[in-house]
């Protein structure tokens, strides 16, 4: 018997009044990927992912969580789910012990407390102080310890880096490889796109509550516009290079240099290049950030 | 459930001691008080005379003031349901709702836990709450008969505690339910609070002009048994205070159940039972 997707969402729609947030959102994540869920604020995202865990409800559409209907089985999904909040609150009045410890009970006290130590010792959070008296980035890092601290197959995670100094961000990049590397799935939300582009294997990006792309992420930087900055020993008829497919020209130079932008595979300039004078090939690969916003400003223009 | 509800009553506990203790210290001086008072009794023979009549129908049978359930119906149990009430209505309007204004029921609601257990946890926190209270009450009315002497038994005492008891279900459940419904906890709190105390102007008014009489009994407070109590409670009108407590109750559930769950903040004035 195959394996049901570790999270399974079939023309997702949702209104807040007569806001569309989500316009019919179809996703699939394998079990064990790492999965990125990009898109700007409103676009989508958060929706999408309170959605899963029941803590809205759609108006139409379906979703499996490791084959499991959340709507029906509720507390089923979330025993098997860790989940990070957009916007994390936690009782101000409670010390970070004893909010951990709260959690641990809201699980049924199945959780090691040894293995909370652990990732608060790698996050460097220290379990005496209140809550209340905490920065944005400590409260954070409550966050994604206890999303972690159960050990979950599928971990859904919105913005888990925010407000995190760059140590600790990479450190949290280190726990979501982890937990892939220990089985689990990883659907996560993001701003920044290196961090996306560090550790998720595939991404979807959502546009007004539909999904205008899901893509492994390699593949998207690869096919996406790059440029390449060329200098030739001396001036050449260009005529061969604009004659490539998916080659433009954006500036020439005194004929011994030229700006290209190259969709898709660089093979046949290079091929074209090698039979040229040529002096010097630098080519740019464009940023998954770069490619996120060329997604934004084009489809906006179509839109 | 378990964790919900001991988590729920830590949360209360500064109200529990609070109303609790404050309520009980009051009760041991008014039943101290009893004696000197009973022992002048000419003097508020003519007192009572002086009295407005508008402003004593708030407060239950004045020819009996000098009688133990007298006594202690006009100057404690008559105005505990506006004093009590309070305590009930912001509880019962923040049971669910203060965490979802303050943000913290989408994560609580994350966990393994469903959304009857969250509800039947906070619910059975409220009632246990207001059960406490009450019994501090009663400590405070009957510890003091060690040493004043007064005609009644503690059993006795404790039957105007149910009454009062099942008045603050009600209004506690109304509140629970209109946080559910109203925008906020802040609005649910205040309509609630109006009907409190439109119910006990309603109440006493009608005593005093028959021409309010049909609209007091829609009051809840119109079946409230503040002096009668002591020698037995009316099965009927408390059967039928617990069932609206209830369907305030069942139809908070209800709505709870169907909810879509605020990130934080206040709502606004959409249905929220025609969602899904």
């Amino acid at each position: 018997m195959t394996e049901e997707p570790a999270l399974l969402v079939q023309g997702l729609t949702k209104s807040y009044g007569r806001v569309q947030a989500l316009r019919g959102v179809d996703l699939e994540v394998q079990r064990g990927e790492i999965f990125g869920y990009l898109g700007p604020n409103g676009a989508g995202k958060t929706t999408t992912i309170r959605c899963l865990l029941d803590l809205i409800r759609p108006d139409s559409g379906t979703i499996r969580l490791l084959g499991i209907d959340p709507q029906s089985r509720p507390v089923e999904v979330r025993q098997l789910v860790g989940y990070l909040p957009g916007e994390l609150h936690i009782d101000p009045n409670f010390s970070v012990e004893g909010a951990l410890r709260y959690f641990i009970a809201l699980h049924g006290n199945r959780v090691d407390w040894s293995h909370v130590l652990r990732l608060a010792e790698r996050l460097e959070l220290d379990l005496k102080p209140v809550i209340k008296n905490l920065s944005h980035g400590n409260k954070q890092k409550i966050g994604i310890v206890q999303a972690l601290m159960h050990r979950p197959q599928l971990l859904l995670l919105d913005e888990p880096t925010l407000g995190l100094d760059p140590l600790i961000q990479r450190e949290v990049l280190h726990l979501i490889t982890e937990a892939k590397q220990n089985g689990a799935t990883v659907f996560f939300s993001s701003h920044i796109m290196s961090e996306v582009e560090a550790v998720a294997e595939r991404v979807a990006i959502i546009r007004q509550g539909r999904i205008v792309e899901v893509a492994e992420t390699e593949s998207l930087i690869r096919r996406a516009l790059r440029r390449a900055q060329v200098r030739f020993k001396r001036p050449v008829d260009l005529s061969p290079l604009k004659a490539i497919p998916g080659v433009q020209v954006l500036s020439q130079g005194d004929g011994e240099s030229v700006l290209l932008q190259v969709e898709g595979e660089m093979e046949a300039l290079i091929k074209a290049l090698a039979a040229m004078p040529l002096s010097d090939l630098e080519t740019e690969r464009p940023s998954l950030e770069e490619i996120f916003l060329e997604y934004y400003e084009n489809k906006a223009q179509e839109g | 459930m378990k964790t919900v509800f001991r988590y729920t009553l830590r949360n209360l506990r500064g109200g529990i001691w609070g109303w609790g203790i404050g309520l009980a210290l009051l009760s041991i001086l008014l039943v101290s008080m009893y004696e000197p008072f009973a022992s002048q009794a000419e003097y508020l023979n003519a007192l009572k005379d002086i009295y407005p009549k508008e402003l004593m129908a708030f407060f239950g049978d004045i020819e009996k003031f000098l009688t133990p359930e007298g006594f202690l119906s006009i100057e404690f149990f008559s105005y505990m349901p506006l004093v009590l009430g309070i305590f009930a209505i912001l509880t019962g309007s923040g049971l669910l709702v203060s965490d979802e204004e303050n943000g913290t029921l989408d994560l609580i609601l994350a966990y393994p836990i469903s959304r009857s257990a969250l509800f039947g946890g906070r619910w059975l926190a409220f009632l246990s709450a207001t059960l406490i209270i009450l019994a501090f009450c009663w400590l405070g009315l009957v510890i003091p008969m060690q040493w004043i002497e007064i005609d009644l038994t503690w059993a006795e005492i404790a039957l105007p505690m149910v009454a009062l008891g099942v008045q603050l279900l009600l209004f506690g459940n109304l509140a629970l339910f209109l946080s559910l419904v109203l925008p906020s906890r802040r609005m649910a709190a205040m309509t609630s609070g109006m009907l409190l105390v439109a119910s006990f102007f309603i109440t006493g008014f009608a005593k005093l002009n028959e021409d309010l009489e049909p609209i007091s009994r829609l009051s809840p407070l119109n079946y409230y048994q503040p002096q009668e109590a002591f020698h037995g409670l009316n099965g009927a009108w408390m059967l039928g205070l617990g069932a609206a407590a209830m369907v305030f109750s069942l139809l908070a559930f209800w709505l709870f159940q169907r909810r879509d769950i605020r990130v934080g903040g206040e709502g606004g004035w959409r249905l929220s039972w025609r969602r899904k």
